[in-house]
């Protein structure tokens, strides 16, 4: 069994912490005041620091922190072709939110727009790193589509990008490449197209590949979506109590990376809370076969909370360990 | 004769860079609480003598001496402590109320504020209140069983809060919800803590929403026991209306006409069109005309310039359309209220 997270992590470190300021910096930015490949410095130390957080906490496979990302959406959809910016949009039911990018034209991918980060992640971490791409389904759902007018058209125009964005992930040498996708739990009708993306999103990958939602559950489709071709469905336990429904029939050859940390609230789960639903979990799929990670990115939650949540998740999974040998 | 077409705005302007230095300067603790508070009353009584000058029916206080809405009530509330920084958007970062304890009032939050504000003008001011599902939905929570125990609470806070505001002398009273709009599944427990926070109010009270699925919330958000429900138009091109004409608007409504998170500064004609087009659907006695969301995210001019373009635009259809200026509304009956 394995410690990891979802994708992000919070950028803003307690005061005193010694990297430089990504919001003052970013700030200086706006102004004129340092350039773009400061900016990246800057992001590169940044990254670094978060990388090294969540080493410390004992957690086995890390990501980047996506402190580059300024959310979910935007740093992808600003880079593939036939995507323009807009207005501010809440992301999900939170207090956060997204420029919606608006398809215009035909998409395309233009070039590698992670693989850069990757590579630098890996470069600078002593633990597996994975890659984190926001899903093609998502995507086409919190965008406007002002182009193919048309979601299964529109869809599967983004699994093709960002097909060819795992395919540069590969190349930078990702082993594992996860992509998120919240918005099928709160979409279920669309299961029948979403299965369709996610064959053309993983067409001729060779590395290991994740499926992520959060925010709900997947009862209801749950026989159709863990026949995805993928190594690894990360379900949320916090946001959806339904997927323990689905755990019975769980298939034998695939992962569970289970959600079992509120990453949306500061409230701390007990040492105690994190061990049993591990035990419950290593009951209904064997430990080779599972990783427990936060129900979501951890950007919802200030710095100390974030890093004293991996305290826990690290801790509870230890004490079952301890007691499982 | 016909009546209506009163303009309003939704609660936060800009502030003044001046202020704005100052409360950074405050956080660093190099001015002292009173110099800012001194600040923040030149800064309100510029905005109030700005909202005079315009002719706007029912002006706001702008909102100078708070940060963010849901936070306000949380630093001036008992049980809440403060997080550290957590993200909004891009660069944007803020600090959320953490419930530690039992949440209540320490006692009045924002009547001072209004008193101060509706002493500049001879109009109504309207108090300006966050809802208990909003305050809620924007904290984290570290010490209630339920969601639905903490936003009761609240809804509790707020309505002694709203009878303040009522005993001081407020004709109107807005309860902002935006958070309603994005879990429908949650709306029973919307409309009962609305439904706390405005019992017995004489004051005419409606309710702000934005950046919604209105698929989804529409029509259960009529439940809420407001008179007014203030909704952003302008930014989703009042594709809205065509809910409307499907299933009536049964309350005053807030029409925002103005996008208030572009720069661009509407035309007079084109808020016009916005105001007419809305008015095939809901006769103007029913029509309050307002920007589509606070202004705070503006700069002082833009905002300014968006203002006048709405009380420019609102003058120009009352008169093609023969309204004349009349009284705010009071209340709706009890029946439309629910």
């Amino acid at each position: 069994m394995i410690t990891t997270v979802v994708g992000n992590y919070p950028k803003i470190p307690p005061s005193g912490q010694g990297v430089p300021s990504l919001r003052a910096s970013i700030q200086l930015l706006d102004q004129g005041k340092l350039t773009p490949a400061q900016i990246r410095v800057v992001q590169e130390q940044n990254t670094v620091d978060v990388i090294n957080e969540q080493v410390q906490a004992g957690i086995d496979l890390v990501t980047d922190g996506q402190v580059r990302w300024d959310d979910a959406i935007t740093y992808l959809a600003g880079a593939i072709e036939g995507f323009t910016l807009t207005g501010l949009v809440r992301w999900f039911d939170s207090n956060t939110y997204y420029r919606q990018p608006v398809c215009q034209g035909k998409l395309a991918w233009k070039g590698p727009i992670t693989a850069r980060d990757y590579t630098f992640a890996a470069g600078h971490s002593p633990k597996p790193v994975k890659a984190v791409l926001t899903g093609p389904y998502t995507l086409a759902k919190l965008s406007v589509d002002a182009h193919y007018k048309d979601l299964r058209a529109f869809t599967l125009a983004l699994a093709g990008v960002l097909n060819q964005e795992a395919k540069a992930l590969e190349k930078a040498g990702a082993k594992l490449i996860q992509f998120d996708e919240p918005a099928i739990v709160r979409n279920k009708g669309d299961i029948g197209l979403f299965k369709e993306a996610m064959s053309a999103l993983t067409a001729g990958l060779t590395a290991r590949t994740a499926l992520y939602t959060y925010y709900g559950d997947i009862q209801g489709i749950a026989p159709d979506f863990l026949k995805l071709p993928f190594n690894v469905f990360g379900l949320d336990f916090v946001g959806g109590a339904a997927n323990w429904n689905v755990l019975r029939d769980f298939p034998k050859d695939r992962e569970l990376a289970a959600g079992i940390l509120d990453a949306r609230n500061t409230r701390m789960e007990t040492v105690d809370d994190v061990a049993q639903a591990v035990k419950r979990l290593s009951k209904l799929v064997p430990p080779s076969r599972l990783a427990v990670n936060p129900s979501c990115g951890l950007e919802f939650l200030p710095r100390v909370s974030a890093r004293r949540k991996l305290d826990r998740l690290v801790e509870g999974v230890k004490k079952v360990q301890e007691v499982l040998a | 004769m016909t009546t209506g077409l009163w303009t309003t705005a939704v609660g936060s302007y800009p502030k003044p860079d001046y202020l704005l230095q100052a409360r950074n300067k405050a956080t660093r603790k190099e001015i002292t609480t009173a110099e800012l508070n001194k600040l923040e009353r030149q800064a309100t009584e510029m905005w109030m003598h700005f909202q005079d000058e315009i002719g706007m029916d029912l002006p706001v206080d702008g909102e100078m001496y708070r940060g963010d809405m849901a936070a306000y009530f949380g630093e001036n509330m008992e049980g809440f402590t403060t997080s550290g920084l957590v993200r909004s958007y891009g660069n944007r970062y803020y600090r959320k109320p953490i419930a530690k304890g039992a949440v209540g009032r320490r006692g009045p939050i924002t009547v001072e504020w209004w008193r101060y504000a509706q002493s500049l003008t001879s109009r109504p001011v309207k108090g300006m209140l966050t809802g208990p599902y909003t305050i809620a939905d924007w904290s984290f929570d570290e010490h209630y069983p339920t969601r639905e125990a903490f936003i009761m609470d609240l809804a509790r806070a707020i309505h002694d809060e709203a009878v303040d505001l009522e005993k001081a002398g407020a004709k109107f009273i807005q309860i902002d919800e935006p958070a309603v709009s994005v879990r429908p599944e949650e709306m029973e427990i919307a409309v009962k803590a609305m439904a706390v926070v405005t019992k017995g109010l004489k004051a005419h009270t409606l309710t702000h929403m934005c950046y919604g699925n209105f698929d989804l919330v529409y029509p259960g958000i009529l439940r809420l026991a407001v008179d007014q429900i203030d909704l952003e138009m302008a930014n989703s091109n009042y594709d809205l209306l065509a809910y409307f004409k499907k299933v009536p608007f049964t309350k005053y409504i807030g029409l925002g006409v103005v996008d208030v998170h572009t720069h661009r500064l509407e035309t007079v004609e084109e808020v016009k069109r916005g105001i007419k087009l809305t008015m095939e659907v809901i006769p103007p006695e029913r029509i309050f005309v307002d920007p589509d969301c606070g202004l705070k995210t503006r700069q002082v001019d833009e905002a300014k310039a968006k203002l006048k373009v709405i009380a420019q635009a609102v003058r120009e259809v009352k008169k093609e359309m023969g309204i004349s200026d009349s009284p705010l509304p009071g209340k709706l009956p009890e029946a439309a209220r629910r």
